[in-house]
């Protein structure tokens, strides 16, 4: 039994070291070559809707309920960008945040209602834990994210 | 030499004792996984409650207003304020008022002019991280394969746990009504759903 723990525990410990710092995946591999910034999809939301990107970012938020979306900072100040993923198929870790995310997914620009926005602004808040106030809602309001497919994340 | 031999009668098939020892042994073997999916089950059903893989905790600090033209200056005085010697992995603005600071499980989300900080900690989850990540299959690849098997295994407990005993408490006996029960909770539960809850 003791040598049957201590070998579990060297493959632990040989596993862990020998993944340590490298990049994570998730999803789909990443195929395409070029990186759009964040900033250029941000400001052509229709020349870039329903087309394939990759981007590249700071994990700024993870969701931290299922791990279901992550925002990532833009290479503009004050500007992020949703990488949502469907729920159960990718499942980000709360630990990415502060991390460097490489993901590809297709952009997602739609145009919401004050209602639809706030209806979306409380399930944020429930995700997030954080405050949410509906009278700061203004709308309607074109909301762009990505539909994210893959993602690397180191 | 006897005129008549009657031959020697084929050993019947003990269907009943393969029945059990398939039920014991694969019982046995999924003793571990049906640990992991049961408690990571109960975890995961109650996500609206809590976070079942980490535990996030969120402290308040006060270091002052922040003054600084740039953005490094203004990380270099939150660093110094907080005590941060090391880089932080990345920093973000969200907004003209907030600096938030990224360093290993530790967010500082600072208010520029009021100086309020929340530093935002997360610990995984010690086991139960494991054993979520096992159950909604986040390592994929083979783990998918170890996954089905022991969905059929349980498939094959079940059924082969309705043959287990005979007699009064077996499946011709109390054993079909328990069995009848079993069927009727999700069954009469899902059409409750649909039809009045």
């Amino acid at each position: 039994m003791k040598s049957v723990l201590t070998i579990v525990a060297v493959l632990a410990l040989t596993a862990s070291l020998a993944f340590a710092g490298s990049p994570k995946n998730y999803g789909k591999t990443l195929t395409l070559k070029e990186v759009t910034k964040v900033s250029e999809i941000l400001a052509n939301p229709e020349k870039f809707n329903g087309k394939r990107v990759r981007v590249q970012g700071a994990v700024v938020d993870v969701c931290s309920k299922r791990g279901c979306w992550i925002r990532l900072a833009s290479d503009k100040e004050y500007e992020s960008i949703v990488f949502k993923v469907d729920d159960g198929v990718i499942v980000f870790p709360m630990d990415a945040k502060g991390k460097t995310a490489i993901a590809e997914g297709v952009i997602s620009a739609k145009t919401y209602t004050v209602e639809q926005l706030i209806e979306q602004g409380k399930h944020t808040a429930e995700e997030t834990g954080k405050p949410f106030d509906p009278s700061t809602v203004k709308g309607p309001k074109t909301v762009v994210r990505i539909m994210g497919e893959g993602a690397s994340i180191q | 030499m006897p005129s008549s031999v009657t031959p020697a009668a084929r050993p019947r098939f003990k269907w009943r004792k393969w029945n059990n020892i398939l039920h014991r042994d694969i019982g046995y073997i999924i003793v571990g996984l049906t640990l992991v999916y049961g408690v990571s089950g109960i975890a995961v059903n109650h996500t609206a409650d809590w976070n079942p893989n980490y535990a996030v905790e969120r402290e308040g600090r006060e270091i002052g207003p922040l003054d600084g033209a740039t953005r490094e200056e203004l990380i270099a005085t939150a660093r110094e304020r907080l005590g941060l010697a090391d880089e932080p992995k990345n920093a973000f603005r969200p907004d003209p008022e907030t600096l938030q600071l990224f360093y290993d499980r530790v967010t500082y989300a600072i208010d520029i002019p009021t100086g309020k900080v929340i530093v935002e900690s997360v610990r995984p989850r010690r086991v139960l991280f494991e054993f979520n990540q096992l159950h909604l299959n986040a390592p994929k690849q083979a783990w998918t394969y170890i996954a089905d098997a022991y969905a059929v295994s349980l498939i094959i407990v079940a059924i082969t746990g309705m043959f287990v005993l005979k007699g009064k408490t077996g499946i011709t006996g109390r054993g079909a009504w328990l069995v009848a029960i079993g069927v009727l909770i999700p069954v009469g539960y899902w059409l409750l759903h649909l039809y009045v809850f």
